[in-house]
């Protein structure tokens, strides 16, 4: 027979815990079976409480975040080769460089994806605000907004969930092009266009009505004075 | 099959992967070392040999508990590598304080930061447990102890949490 002691060490480490002994403790201890209620009440709290915010875990790389030597290095790499790989690219094409180096970016930030909780309206400023624009209420919650780096510079790169799904955006300040660019690879389907400042990449999976949504997306940036 | 048709199959396999895990890996690491900086690194990390070993993954039902494995263990390399010293809490909670945050929700908070102030070795536990669904044996196994030890520790874990959060504690094992 399971005296207090035994049971509350075992539903400490398990308040989960069920069985005949257990069950029959409980039926004869209301204090007992008072306690191991509130210790699983105590682990619906821890696990809500681990569950933390994961687009707040991932700060944005280039702007928050200090390089510690490793990550200095592998940084510092990835621009080398980035560029190499960029230049050769840009010579031969550079609407096909543009569209590898977008789908790339979008296909490395896959968790940005992830998330549907809207993010908050002040996390959203802080990242657009250093580029004097704005998103116009109405085209859809925000699920995921960082400052990355992109070609060397520092963009913002948001998640718009829209009706057909997730679309990623790229306002591409330093990058202009003359007309609209298409880009389809790894799955994913978008286009680049010009823009009062640079140019704005928007890409997601679902190719119908591709134009109306990047028209949407367009019209929805304000892009300041 | 060719080739390039195995190699797309594999990526895409291992994509489907990661977007599914990718934020219980970054929450895992997250509570294991108490700095996001380093729990996206670790992650990072880990991915990348997740990848490069993909292969050897026997069972897909698996997946979960191999790469919280490899997460673990990267976040080993990286402790040893970085030399990490034990801050003060109190600077490591304001660090993480709007990880932490709880809109409208002060007890959620408050257990946040009790969580962030347990000791690692009754924490980890706790996570696997808790935001996990590890049995404890299944805990034993992650981290290389006797059932015995995992119960103590998760029984302690809790004692610690209810002490932090003002409630009675019950006397230890």
């Amino acid at each position: 027979m399971m005296n207090c002691l035994e049971f509350r060490r075992r539903v400490g480490a398990e308040p989960a815990i069920s069985g005949d002994e257990i069950d029959a403790h409980r039926g004869d201890c209301p204090a007992c079976a008072r306690h191991q209620d509130e210790l699983r009440a105590m682990d619906a709290m821890i696990g809500r409480a681990f569950v933390v915010d994961t687009t707040r875990i991932r700060k944005p790389r280039a702007v928050v975040a200090p390089a510690t030597g490793r990550r200095w290095l592998a940084m510092a790499a990835s621009i080398v080769i980035g560029v190499s790989v960029g230049i050769a690219l840009w010579v031969s094409s550079p609407r096909a460089s543009l569209a590898r180096e977008v789908i790339g970016h979008v296909a490395s930030e896959t968790h940005a994806m992830i998330s549907t909780t809207p993010i908050a309206p002040e996390e959203l400023a802080g990242v657009l605000d250093p580029e004097g624009t704005k998103l116009r209420p109405g085209i859809g919650d925000v699920s995921f907004a960082a400052r990355c780096v992109f070609a060397g510079n520092v963009v913002p790169h948001l998640v718009v969930r829209m009706p057909r799904g997730p679309v990623t955006v790229l306002l591409l300040r330093h990058r202009n092009v003359d007309g609209p660019v298409r880009l389809e690879e790894q799955g994913y389907v978008g286009v680049v266009l010009p823009a009062p400042r640079g140019s704005i990449a928007i890409v997601g999976r679902d190719q119908k009505d591709l134009d109306g949504i990047a028209q949407q997306v367009f019209e929805a940036v304000d892009w300041g004075g | 099959m060719n080739r390039d048709d195995r190699g797309t199959e594999r990526r895409r396999r291992f994509t489907a992967v990661c977007e599914a895990l990718h934020p219980d890996l970054l929450r895992f690491a997250f509570w294991l070392g108490r700095d996001r900086q380093l729990a996206e690194d670790v992650v990072q990390e880990a991915l990348l040999r997740a990848w490069k070993s993909f292969d050897a993954l026997a069972e897909e039902g698996k997946v979960k508990s191999w790469l919280l494995t490899i997460v673990r263990r990267e976040f080993a390399r990286s402790f040893e590598r970085k030399r990490l010293e034990v801050a003060d809490l109190d600077v490591l909670v304001a660090a993480e304080a709007d990880v932490l945050a709880a809109d409208d929700d002060a007890a959620l908070a408050e257990m946040r930061e009790a969580l962030f102030r347990l000791d690692d070795d009754y924490r980890e536990p706790l996570v696997l447990q808790v935001m996990m669904g590890y049995s404890t044996k299944e805990i034993a196994e992650h981290m290389g102890l006797q059932q015995g030890a995992v119960l103590t520790r998760l029984f302690r874990a809790r004692a610690r949490l209810r002490q932090e959060l003002g409630i009675a504690v019950e006397a230890s094992p």
